[in-house]
Parts: C-alpha cells; structure tokens; sequence
C-alpha cells in the first residue's frame, strides 16, 4: 500500500444550516489513482474543494503528509501551488488560449521565455498546438477542456484534482486523457478523480471512496460496488 | 427646406473651417466632461466593486437607492448643488457657482450613481468560477483581485464611457451652475440652446452636429466593448 499524501480527518461542513458534508476519514494514496465516487449530490465537489484547499471554510483538518494543514505548519498558498484542479466546467479568462496555459506560470512569476516554451511543449503534448493563439470564447467545450488541462499540468503538480471531466471530451480524447493519467501516475503524481464512468472505475482505480449523502460509505483498495 | 439647406451649409463651413468659437466651446465641453468622468471614475469604480463583493446591512436598500438615482433628472440636480454653492449656501464663499469646478461637482454627482452602478453589474457578471479557478491555479489575494479586475474590465470601461456620454449631452446642470458664461463655462449643450434662440441656427446646429458625432463614437465604443465579441 502507498504512503497517504492527503488526509481528511472529521471534516464537517454545514450549508444553510444542513450538513452537507460529514467525513470522518478519507485518504489519499501517493503516486495513485484514487477515485471519489457516489450519486449526485453526495458532496464529491465539495470534498475535493476542501482537499485541494480550495475551499477553507470547513470544520475538521486536513492533513499533508501527516501534518494539519494550518498556517502554523505550512504555507497555504504555495502548498496550494504543489496542487492543480481540473473542473468539470473549465472557467477559462479572457485572451488567448496560450495565455490561460500560461496564467499559472505568471501567477509564480515565472520568466516570460520559460513559459513561452513550456506552454509550446505541453500544447504539442496535447495536441493543442493550433490552439494556442485562438481565443477563449471560441473554443468548442471539448478544446475548453483540453486547455483547462494544460493549464493544469503546466506546473507539473504533486496532486492533480479532476473533477468529472469526461463531460465535454468525446471519445478519442477521453481515452487520450485516460493513458495520459496513468502516465502521469508513473511519473509519480497522484490524482484523486471524481467520475461515474463505469469503465474508468473498474480499469484504472485502485483506491475508491464512495460517498453518500456527505457521508464515506466505503473507502480502500477493494470496495465492493454494487454495479 | 431652402432655411434648413441654408443653415447645414453655414454650419458644416463653422466645422470645416474650425471656426474659434466653436473650438471654444467644444474644448470647454470636452475638458469639463474628462474631468468630471476621471473623478467619478475614481470614486465610482472602488466603490462599485466594494458594493458587489463586500455584504453589508443595507446593501438592498443602497442597492435601491442607486437605481433611483440613474434616472435623477439634472435639473433637480443642479438646483440641489445650486443650494449648496451660490453665495447664501454652506459652500458659498468657496466662490464656486458659475464656474468649471461649480459643473465639474454637479456633472460628478449627476454620473457617479451611473458609474457605481454599471461598475456594479460588470463585477457581478463575472463568473463565480472564476474565483474558484484563479485559487486553484495558485493566485495570491492580490492577483485574484486584478484577475476580476481584468476579467470585468470591458464592463468597467463601459460604464466609465457611458458616464462621459451622459455629461457631455446634459444641459441641466451645466446650465444651473456654469451660467452659460462665454469663452468660460459654455459647453455645447448650453450654447445649442442659447445660440439657438438667438438665431444663429447654423451655429447651433454646427455644435449639434459635433454632439451628435462624439455620441456615435461613444455608443460605437461602448458597443464595441459590450458586445463580447473582443476579448
């Protein structure tokens, strides 16, 4: 079993007064690929807000390598910046789709040659080279996609959140991503994917968390789902 | 018809000509107008973004208080800062009625609701995802900040445009406070009216003809910026 990167520990987290979230524990396998599952509704979103530290206005602790995520032991913006998020609906800024591929960089003040060039090699990565100078409002919601992607491996992340993003890809892509997920497990990163493809959850994952009504109802390597 | 043929010929030679009074009065216009939508723009733009992003008690009813004042007719206006700045008012030994600073109050006020507003709705506009978006991509307090900035930035200047538009075309207020006074406080408004009267025709409608150019360019930048067809 791999070591635990991340770690949700009693983590409440009320709306208009009702609990919408109530995990006692969840963990998050290093260099695996874990998987957040469970109807909708059952507060997958709202947990890999919280994990990803987007989201800090919860009840509970969430712990990096063993340590509470607080101010006093960490960083909270550049422990941000070791994570990166796909969204199920990619907002992406207005201008060009190199510069939203870029915005990461700038936003860590990176040289403009350093990322010119690494946004050249993730777009040809990806396959989005003759995208890069169109702009935002006129991608397809497949090439808004894939440009959310990029922008979020440009900073080579430790953790990568996904959140259901087989929504607008078609095929072709989806199955791209998938391969391109599992290589980015083998160069060690660990994602944590929210989905409901069948086909994902039974081929690739190898940690699964169920959720249910705010509540983990399974979590490990060998949950039984009732498919 | 000869009359109106007439009176277009003798004011298109005013414009080709650029004929010094009308120069006057079109540079007074245009300096007033700057000013007074810079200063609003100063004030007004903040204090939009705050009204969006910040929750307040009251907020609702500011909110009301905001949209009536779109519609505030100058008139009303300029009687109120009249009562303020002529000689028996709280301000009156500043010495500022019938003067540029006397409008440039009146034109600021008369706009900064406009400002306030539109700068308002170009925030609440954006996307809620796009602060999500900008934390997870690793953006500091201040770079989220200039990111909604950026991202509301066609709202932003399109409320300021649409301030300058509404003080170059109102006469009310310069009227009450600038007295209208040649060569000093005699915008293009004012002097359509009075030039009017007086029967130089072709002079009023020369300056009509300006006023109504800068408002095409004005709505054409605004439409350019609101359309959401540039990025």
């Amino acid at each position: 079993m791999n070591d635990i990167i991340l770690e949700a520990k009693n983590v409440r987290k009320k709306y208009d007064k009702e609990h919408i979230l109530n995990i006692d524990n969840v963990k998050i396998y290093k260099s695996s690929f874990n998987f957040l599952i469970g109807p909708n509704g059952s507060g997958k979103t709202t947990l890999l807000n919280i994990l990803s530290l987007v989201d800090t206005d919860f009840k509970g602790e969430v712990l990096y390598k063993g340590q509470p995520v607080t101010k006093e032991n960490f960083n909270i913006l550049n422990l941000r910046r070791h994570f990166s998020v796909i969204w199920q609906n990619p907002y992406l800024f207005k201008g060009t789709v190199a510069s939203n591929i870029a915005l990461p960089l700038k936003l860590r003040n990176v040289k403009e040659k350093k990322i010119n060039k690494k946004v050249r090699n993730i777009a040809k990565q990806l396959d989005i080279e003759h995208l890069l100078e169109k702009k935002s409002n006129e991608l397809s919601g497949g090439e808004m996609q894939k440009t959310s992607i990029a922008r979020s491996l440009i900073t080579n992340p430790e953790i990568l959140f996904v959140d259901e993003p087989n929504i607008s890809l078609d095929y072709e892509s989806t199955r791209y991503f998938n391969n391109l997920f599992l290589e980015l497990i083998e160069e060690g990163i660990t994602i944590l994917l929210i989905t409901h493809d069948l086909y994902q959850i039974e081929n690739f994952a190898e940690y699964i968390t169920v959720l249910n009504d705010g509540k983990v109802e399974q979590s490990g390597a060998d949950v039984n789902l009732d498919f | 018809m000869e009359y109106i043929i007439q009176a277009l010929k003798g004011a298109f030679n005013l414009i080709i000509t650029l004929d010094p009074e009308v120069r006057t009065v079109v540079s007074t216009s245009l300096q007033l107008s700057i000013t007074s939508t810079f200063i609003a723009a100063i004030i007004g733009t903040p204090i939009g973004i705050l009204i969006t992003k910040v929750d307040f008690k009251g907020k609702h009813f500011l909110n009301t208080i905001l949209n009536t004042l779109l519609s505030l007719p100058t008139v009303v206006l300029g009687l109120l800062v009249f009562s303020f700045i002529s000689r028996r008012g709280i301000m009156g030994e500043w010495g500022m009625l019938f003067t540029m600073r006397g409008i440039i109050i009146g034109q600021v006020l008369l706009i900064l609701p406009i400002i306030i507003a539109l700068v308002r709705n170009a925030i609440h506009d954006v996307d809620e995802k796009m602060y999500k978006t900008a934390i997870s991509l690793g953006a500091t307090g201040t770079q989220q900040f200039r990111l909604l900035l950026s991202e509301a930035r066609y709202g932003i200047i399109g409320a300021l445009v649409t301030g300058f538009g509404r003080v170059i075309g109102e006469v009310g207020v310069s009227m009450m406070l600038g007295g209208n006074i040649k060569g000093y406080t005699r915008t293009i408004t004012t002097a359509i009216a009075m030039e009017t009267n007086k029967g130089r025709f072709s002079f009023g409608l020369a300056l009509g003809i300006i006023l109504l150019s800068i408002s095409f360019i004005i709505n054409y930048i605004i439409y350019y910026f609101q359309s959401g067809e540039i990025q």
